[in-house]
């Protein structure tokens, strides 16, 4: 494998994960937001967060299920592409985020937002400093969805089928490399797949500890 | 002044407070006693306009706080404040701490550093101003958030363990300075403290929260 093709499989798996990390903070967050605010969310949060360690081939295989010729989502095409992929992951690290951001929200932010309020904040001025003050957490939480997205290989090879210049990501490429007996391939897309993970979240701890030494 | 009319206060389940009744005037300090867990700190909460409460009246100068308008309300809360139990800074250094509540009030610049200017003078701050907030001490952090809450003046100032982490210089500087505001510019003082000596110095009226609970206890 060329040192090109290896970079260019580098950045599909950073573009995929890191767009289905995004979409899934889409929803993510609104939704922990909401159970923040709620009474009776601890329930829910209790089962996001038995959901955090839902395996991931099972959900490649209920995505594939939905996106199949077949399935009720079938029309739209999506089998073996990228967008498959995206909203696979995205669907994977719902609970992890969901989890997280509710955790962060009822303790950070509303401890903050009580102080805030407490020094005579409006509720649109408390908002704005209870998410100042989340904020290193959220992007930590951020940073954790992308490391199970981008690591992940069971909705990475059902749903996206591991085609060469298309779908193919680090995980599905290491699965094919040690399939064919190319383990210094497998090894060095293994180092790149752990070069990312691993300096991100130094990234992330350094910005944490930046923001609140 | 602040007046509590008939308050009832649960979390969860829990009755907290039970028919509480009690009010808060202006240049007058109080302190609150009770056990652990008795309830001083949830109802310093519901008098400090944070919490509203299950049932009953909170009422600022005679009008119920939590059936007024948001805007009218938030006027309100400006002239009460809280101080938490374990002090919460903002992330930023000491300075931007002090000077939040009078950002938040709109205060123009020169304003705003006459008040820094002039709290850190009497709490002796002025070492710690440009220090990050969390590498202060545990009584240093004390001290700003007395200070973060002194500088918006308010016309009732609700202290919750204040003297915990103060050593016995600080104490003495916070407590003169509480007795100055509340003679001087009639600031109402609410205390809940576990230091019965300093209260007993400072306090014009002690209240047992036991006392002032009406119901029994119910749920
Ligand atoms: N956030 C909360 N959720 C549920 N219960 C709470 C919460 N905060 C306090 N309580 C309960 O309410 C009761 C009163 O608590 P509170 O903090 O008002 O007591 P306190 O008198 O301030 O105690 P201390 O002297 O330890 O500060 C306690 O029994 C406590 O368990
Ligand atoms: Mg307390």
């Amino acid at each position: 494998m060329s040192f090109i093709e290896a970079l260019s499989i580098a950045a599909r798996s950073v573009y995929i994960a890191g767009t289905a990390t995004l979409l899934a903070f889409t929803w993510s967050f609104p939704l922990a937001y909401t159970m923040s605010l709620g009474r009776r969310a601890r329930l829910l949060a209790t089962v996001l967060e038995s959901l955090v360690g839902f395996p991931t081939v099972l959900v490649g295989l209920l995505v594939y299920m939905l996106f199949s010729r077949s399935g009720p989502l079938g029309f739209l095409g999506l089998l073996y592409t990228p967008y498959a992929v995206i909203i696979g992951e995205a669907l994977l690290v719902t609970p992890l985020m969901t989890g997280i951001l509710y955790r962060v929200l009822e303790t950070t932010a509303r401890r903050y937002w009580e102080v805030a309020v407490s020094l005579g904040a409006s509720e649109g001025q408390a908002l704005a400093t209870a998410l100042r003050e989340a904020f290193p957490a959220v992007i930590a939480t951020v940073v954790m969805g992308f490391s199970r997205a981008i690591g992940e290989l069971g909705v990475a090879l059902l749903v996206g089928g591991n085609i060469k210049g298309y779908t193919r990501t680090l995980t599905t490429a290491i699965a094919l490399e040690v399939s064919k007996g190319e383990f210094e391939d497998a090894l060095a897309l293994g180092a790149i797949l752990l070069v990312i993970v691993v300096s991100l979240s130094v990234a992330a701890r350094l910005l944490l500890r930046e923001e609140r030494p | 002044m602040i007046e509590l009319r008939g308050i009832w206060f649960k979390y969860d389940k829990k009755w907290v407070l039970r028919d509480v009744n009690i009010a808060f005037k202006r240049g007058i300090i109080v302190m609150i006693t009770g056990p652990n867990g008795s309830g001083k700190t949830t109802l310093m909460k519901v008098a400090g306009l944070i919490y509203r409460p299950t049932r009953g009246e909170v009422l600022y100068n005679g009008v119920n706080v939590w059936s007024l308008p948001k805007q009218k309300r938030l006027e309100a809360r400006r002239h009460v404040v809280y101080v938490h139990e374990t002090p919460i800074l903002l992330r930023g250094t000491v300075r931007d701490n002090l000077t939040y509540g009078l950002k938040i009030r709109g205060y123009n610049e020169d304003r705003i550093e006459e008040e820094v200017e002039s709290i850190v003078e009497s709490l002796r701050l002025r070492s710690l101003l440009d220090k990050k907030a969390g590498e202060l001490s545990a009584g240093q952090s004390q001290l700003v958030a007395i200070a973060r809450a002194l500088i918006v003046k308010p016309q009732i100032l609700l202290l919750d363990e204040p003297f915990a982490h103060l050593d016995r210089e600080k104490r003495s500087i916070v407590s003169t300075l509480l007795r100055e505001y509340a003679r001087e510019r009639g600031m109402g003082i609410v205390l809940a403290t576990h230091d019965e000596y300093l209260a007993e110095q400072l306090a014009d009226n002690v209240v047992n929260i036991e006392e002032i609970q009406g119901g029994q206890n119910i749920g």
